[in-house]
């Protein structure tokens, strides 16, 4: 098809029946910094042993392949010396089990959100790969996705807390204040998105949401907080259309609120992961999504991969397989393996 | 963070100061693909007026940034070396700005000035007005005395292109502190209406 070329040609290293590839060089642009794919790191072996990074997995829209790449990313990982946990924060409607061939498991989220387990470390479940462990999410309760603020907070406490190198949390589908609380909450938020318009509209709106809420995080006066919820309609009459007309706003009324929001902006940088993709113009719209949501919102969305669309993604699911432990040579599985190396590399 | 009328054109095509002429190209290519209309990456984000708005400013950026004279002219009015880098210059208004006051970059002086119309006529009164001599206009945006005369007298024969006038109005607007879009604006304006007498 051409779509990838021989990475093998392009160099890259096999390790344990898996071949890492090299970066494609479509995803490398001007003013991107060089990422370190892998150097110098052997199986078994990570940078640095102190570090914890929490990545979580939202976008907005269901079925764009969340939990897919959730389960897969984790195992890359584990795979490559890293201590990994994956949290099923679909709160009402998990099944990252399900990805990784488990199971419903006994023990759960709702467990320690109804508190029968004293600690979340107590509902963690091991898995077939080593260094990878499962922290299912709350299936049976049908009203946990709208858990009380406190219960929330707890949660999230909880899970930075845990002991790993890294935690994948997958969200679930939706803006709600939970799901925007628990994508904040990570060192780096990943949103995944599949090259249609109802996906990347879903997506923005997602974005939007997101960044709204941490910028009334930051801020502590009640009339900008006001001010940014009433933003978030775009026929507000306050006539704010984007973020630059809600910051214009905001420095009327409160100046020192108005720079801590512009210094949260420099911050926020989600991440972007482009799944299903067919063609190369596909792979285009993640730079394109890119320098949209540079111009509209000011921030910088990092473009991390894409994977492409793959038949045997459809086959690794229907037989409750990982992708990347069933078919490792496959297309998908090789684009997941890439954007792993990537996050293994992030400083 | 800027909205898009405050960019320098260098941020309106996402690329470095530095950037080559292919780097440009390349960048605006994309960014002709990004921004139009039907485009995917757009799509619910932004409406047809901001898309046109974006669409024009990309368009004006490409224009200049491969133009080696409007390029060098556009640098040295809105950059600054420091320690060997290039950097915008603090002190320059907003690009597009309509709330800055006229003002004399390099005399510090400050002149207001009755907005517009702008023709030749007018820009060559404001820039009497200031004590300005024409040859320092010329020294400062680095057009030549002959195209700012045919400028201020309208010439229209002797004028340059229309790409290429309206990076010297932009750049001799720039030096006298006028709003660069209205003067480009209203001076063409007034050129075809002249052409139509």
């Amino acid at each position: 098809m051409g779509l990838i070329c021989d990475e093998k040609q392009r160099g890259g290293f096999e390790w344990g029946g898996l071949f890492f590839a090299r970066p494609p060089v479509c995803l490398q642009q001007a003013g991107d910094k060089p990422i370190p794919y892998l150097r110098g790191i052997r199986v078994g072996q990570v940078q640095n042993n102190n570090r914890k990074m929490i990545w979580t997995i939202g976008g907005g829209k269901g079925g764009s392949g969340k939990s897919f790449i959730t389960a897969n990313i984790g195992i890359c990982l584990s795979k490559l010396g890293e201590r990994v946990i994956l949290i099923d924060a679909d709160l009402g409607g998990a099944n990252l089990h399900t990805f990784l061939g488990i199971s419903p498991p006994v023990l759960s989220l709702s467990d320690f959100i109804k508190k029968r387990v004293f600690h979340l470390r107590e509902v963690l479940i091991p898995t077939s790969t080593p260094n990878l462990q499962l922290l299912t999410g709350a299936q049976d309760l049908l009203n946990a996705a709208d858990s009380k603020s406190v219960q929330k907070r707890k949660l999230i406490r909880s899970i930075q807390s845990l002991d790993s190198h890294t935690m994948l949390v997958d969200l679930g589908a939706g803006n709600s204040c939970s799901v925007l609380d628990f994508f904040l909450m990570s060192d780096g938020g990943i949103v995944v998105v599949t090259p249609e318009p109802t996906s990347i509209e879903n997506t923005y709106r997602f974005l939007k949401s997101a960044f709204y809420r941490r910028l009334k995080q930051s801020v502590s006066s009640s009339s900008v907080k006001d001010l940014i919820d009433g933003a978030m309609d775009r026929k507000n009459e306050m006539g704010i259309q984007n973020p630059y007309d809600l910051i214009k706003a905001v420095r009327r009324v409160d100046e020192g609120d108005a720079q801590r929001m512009l210094e949260e902006t420099k911050t926020f940088h989600p991440n972007l992961i482009l799944n299903q993709v067919r063609s190369k113009k596909d792979i285009e719209i993640g730079f394109s999504i890119r320098s949209a949501c540079l111009k509209y919102f000011g921030i910088h969305l990092h473009y991390l991969g894409y994977v492409v669309y793959d038949q045997d993604v459809s086959n690794s699911i229907r037989r409750r397989r990982p992708l990347v432990l069933e078919n490792p040579k496959s297309r998908a599985a090789q684009c997941i393996m890439e954007i792993a190396s990537k996050l293994v590399n992030r400083p | 963070m800027r909205p898009i009328k405050d960019q320098t054109y260098y941020e309106i095509l996402e690329v470095s100061p530095t950037a080559t002429a292919k780097e440009i190209q390349r960048a605006y290519e994309h960014a002709k693909e990004t921004f139009h209309a039907d485009s995917m990456a757009v799509y619910s984000l932004f409406s047809e007026e901001e898309v046109e708005e974006i669409q024009k400013a990309i368009e004006e950026a490409f224009q200049v940034l491969m133009d080696e004279t409007l390029r060098k002219s556009y640098d040295q009015s809105h950059f600054q070396t420091v320690g060997g880098q290039l950097t915008e210059r603090p002190s320059e208004p907003p690009r597009g700005s309509k709330e800055k006051k006229p003002s004399l970059s390099f005399t510090g002086l400050s002149f207001n000035v009755e907005d517009g119309p702008y023709r030749g006529k007018t820009l060559k009164q404001i820039r009497e007005k200031m004590g300005i001599e024409l040859q320092a206009i010329s020294k400062e945006t680095k057009i030549s005395i002959k195209i700012l005369e045919s400028i201020e007298e309208e010439v229209s024969e002797k004028l340059p292109a229309l790409v290429y006038l309206k990076g010297f109005l932009k750049n001799y607007a720039q030096s006298l502190g006028l709003n660069p879009q209205k003067v480009i604006e209203e001076y063409i304006h007034s050129l075809e209406e002249l052409k139509k007498k």
